[in-house]
């Protein structure tokens, strides 16, 4: 019932802009979203092992994430909210928020990852470009994203065209990794 | 079918209205389900193909609503430019706020219900004007509604296209159906036709002699027909009956007539002959009379004695006429007594009376016993007795007279016969013989009234039996009678 109430006053607030939430608040809703749209390869986890939206660096979303996702479930998972101190804790996350604190080891952070089939997810400018999957970005004052579809493809994840419908840009291209 | 009065119709006209309202009536209740149904019909496969419009335009814009996409929601709403009906179409949130908006151009701007619920819904604004409203359900979750517009203008043109080509067909079945309809009436109405024709005929010219012809196609007329024959053919015998009845009473009517004017006739010449025969005698009994009173002294007594002969003579002529007279009347109207008779006694005792009287006649006379009959005693004297005087008198100049009586069997009937052998007469004045006062011989030959053998005729008559006589001028007569028989 949270969720729901959440969800209509994010709704509601969006095309009244009186006193618009704050872009981390709403990033936290399509975070949330997301799982909603896309298909993991099978799992070897067990099958009542939770499903994890994980954050690692500083972000201030990790709040209103946690309430979000209280008591929710995605294809019968409980749906978990994560604060990891270091990528290295992201096993069994199955959506990895990295936050703008994470920048400078950015591309340590996707190498060490880049195995598995884990939904990267940032609002760090060229996050895309980089080898990330989805970027959250601000266009007329709105909290959009763009996809590479080429870096979730390599993880085996499927983005549903329901998303891709809504997503700023899809780059299929692939990125500069390594830099 | 030349006249008819003016308040009945022909059974023909009739079954062509029925036939006409029946078919009418049929095809119009037929006509208005059949539109009635293609419209319904039709409108509520428009509104389901709407309502599966609205259900994918919702499914399609989960995505637009969560990630507050209006430029995609609003691009999916103008994918319904397509459908022609659709005036306008939004998407609404849970919140009530319109989250992306279509209208085509000129086309008033949709309003949804207040407070509506986010159920699916149809609502009639007018009979081609409609509201669709389909929930966005994602997950369980709602998001908002999805609200189509529509105004049918095609529905119309349809159902008017429907219409008219539906009227057309039923039209044309209208048609089909009384021509059939009048193919049967003519096949039904004909024989009633001919029918009535052939009654009218027989009713305005009394001619029971035609005939209805016999209808082969209808069991019922078919009777009917025979029906109406069967008295035809009633009447007809009827007729016939009546009308011989008619022709034999007519003749009747006619032989009685003759009989009457005969009688009278005979009546008539009969009084007359009366009359004529009474005023002989009488005129000489006037004269002797009138020479009585006024005697000639120089008469001799002889002439005086002779006059008063002749006046006895005249009066007993009289009293004989006067007699046979009294005679016929009673032969005419004397009560009928039968009872069986011996007329060979009879006939032996007037022979012996008629042989006493008249001593100086030598007449042979010969009756042959056993003839008996079943008579009226007093009648049948008269009978035998003016037969046996004749006999005896036309044969007073014949040398040895002869008088016979007998009787002879002739085909079951016992025949009486007077024979004699005297003056006779010609055969071919038998006919007038048995006439009252008819005479065959002059007066002074053989004296005589006329009336005794007219007397024996009506005897004979009123026995129910016949007389006949054959004679021959100088030989002879025979006398024949016979008296009928009352037990046969």
């Amino acid at each position: 019932m949270l969720t729901l109430c959440t969800l209509a006053l994010l709704c509601n607030a969006i095309p009244a802009q009186a006193a618009p939430l704050s872009s981390s608040d709403v990033e936290a809703a399509y975070l949330y979203n997301f799982g909603k749209f896309i298909e993991w390869p099978a799992s070897p986890d067990p099958a009542n092992a939770p499903f994890s939206i994980c954050v690692v660096g500083k972000d201030d979303f990790a709040a209103t994430l946690d309430s979000l996702v209280h008591n929710d479930t995605i294809n019968g998972r409980a749906i978990v909210a994560r604060q990891l101190a270091s990528i290295e804790d992201a096993n069994g996350c199955q959506i990895l928020f990295l936050g703008t604190s994470e920048q400078p080891r950015l591309a340590r952070d996707l190498d060490a990852i880049k195995e598995r089939s884990i939904l990267t997810v940032s609002t760090i400018p060229g996050f895309v470009d980089r080898g990330g999957m989805i970027q959250f970005l601000i266009r007329d004052s709105r909290v959009r994203f763009s996809v590479n579809l080429a870096s979730a493809t390599r993880a085996h994840l499927a983005l549903s065209s329901e998303l891709l419908k809504v997503a700023v840009s899809v780059n299929s291209k692939p990125s500069r990794e390594g830099q | 079918m030349t006249r008819r009065p003016t308040r009945t119709r022909s059974i023909a006209a009739r079954l062509s209205v029925m036939n006409l309202l029946v078919s009418g009536i049929a095809l119009l209740l037929a006509y208005v389900s059949f539109v009635a149904y293609d419209l319904v019909n039709t409108r509520q496969a428009a509104v389901d193909s709407l309502t599966a419009e609205a259900q994918i335009i919702g499914a399609n814009s989960v995505t637009a609503i969560l990630y507050d996409d209006q430029a995609v929601a609003q691009s999916t709403l103008s994918a319904l430019s397509g459908t022609s009906d659709v005036t306008g179409a939004a998407i609404y949130t849970t919140s009530g706020h319109a989250f992306a908006q279509y209208l085509r151009e000129g086309a008033a701007p949709l309003q949804p219900p207040p407070n509506s619920a986010p159920v699916a819904a149809t609502s009639w604004r007018s009979g081609l004007d409609v509201l669709i409203a389909s929930p966005i359900v994602f997950q369980g979750k709602h998001l908002g509604i999805v609200y189509i517009q529509a105004h049918f203008t095609n529905l119309r043109l349809q159902a008017r296209r429907f219409a008219l080509i539906t009227a057309a067909i039923l039209l044309l079945c209208l048609l089909i159906g009384l021509l059939v309809g009048n193919v049967f009436r003519r096949l039904l109405s004909q024989p009633i036709i001919s029918l009535a024709r052939t009654s009218r005929l027989i009713s305005r010219y009394k001619d029971y002699s035609l005939r209805f012809e016999p209808s082969a196609s209808y069991s019922e007329l078919e009777s009917l027909t025979d029906a109406f024959n069967e008295m035809l053919a009633e009447i007809q015998q009827r007729d016939a009956a009546l009308e011989q009845g008619r022709t034999e009473l007519e003749h009747r009517v006619e032989d009685r007539t003759a009989q009457l004017v005969a009688a009278n006739r005979e009546l008539e010449s009969f009084s007359y002959t009366v009359a004529h025969d009474l005023r002989g005698p009488l005129e000489i009994i006037t004269n002797i009379c009138y020479l009585l009173q006024n005697p000639d002294a120089n008469d001799p007594p002889e002439v005086n004695e002779g006059m008063l002969i002749r006046l006895t003579s005249s009066v007993s002529n009289m009293s004989s006429i006067i007699d046979d007279l009294l005679n016929l009347s009673r032969a005419t109207s004397a009560g009928l007594h039968r009872k069986q008779l011996d007329l060979s006694n009879l006939a032996c005792t007037l022979l012996e009376d008629l042989t006493a009287a008249h001593p100086e006649r030598d007449v042979k006379t010969s009756v042959q016993l056993g003839c008996h009959a079943n008579a009226d005693k007093g009648l049948i004297q008269i009978v035998l007795q003016n037969l046996l005087r004749n006999a005896w008198k036309f044969t007073s100049r014949t040398q040895s007279a002869q008088i016979e009586f007998g009787c002879i069997r002739q085909e079951a009937e016992q025949v009486f016969f007077v024979r004699d052998n005297g003056a006779g007469f010609d055969q071919h004045m038998a006919s007038r013989l048995f006439k009252p006062f008819e005479r065959l011989h002059a007066e002074s030959d053989f004296s005589g009234t006329g009336i005794g053998l007219a007397t024996v005729q009506r005897v004979i008559d009123r026995h129910g039996g016949r007389i006949w006589a054959h004679g021959e001028v100088a030989k002879g007569a025979t006398f024949y009678f016979t008296l009928g028989n009352p037990t046969s």
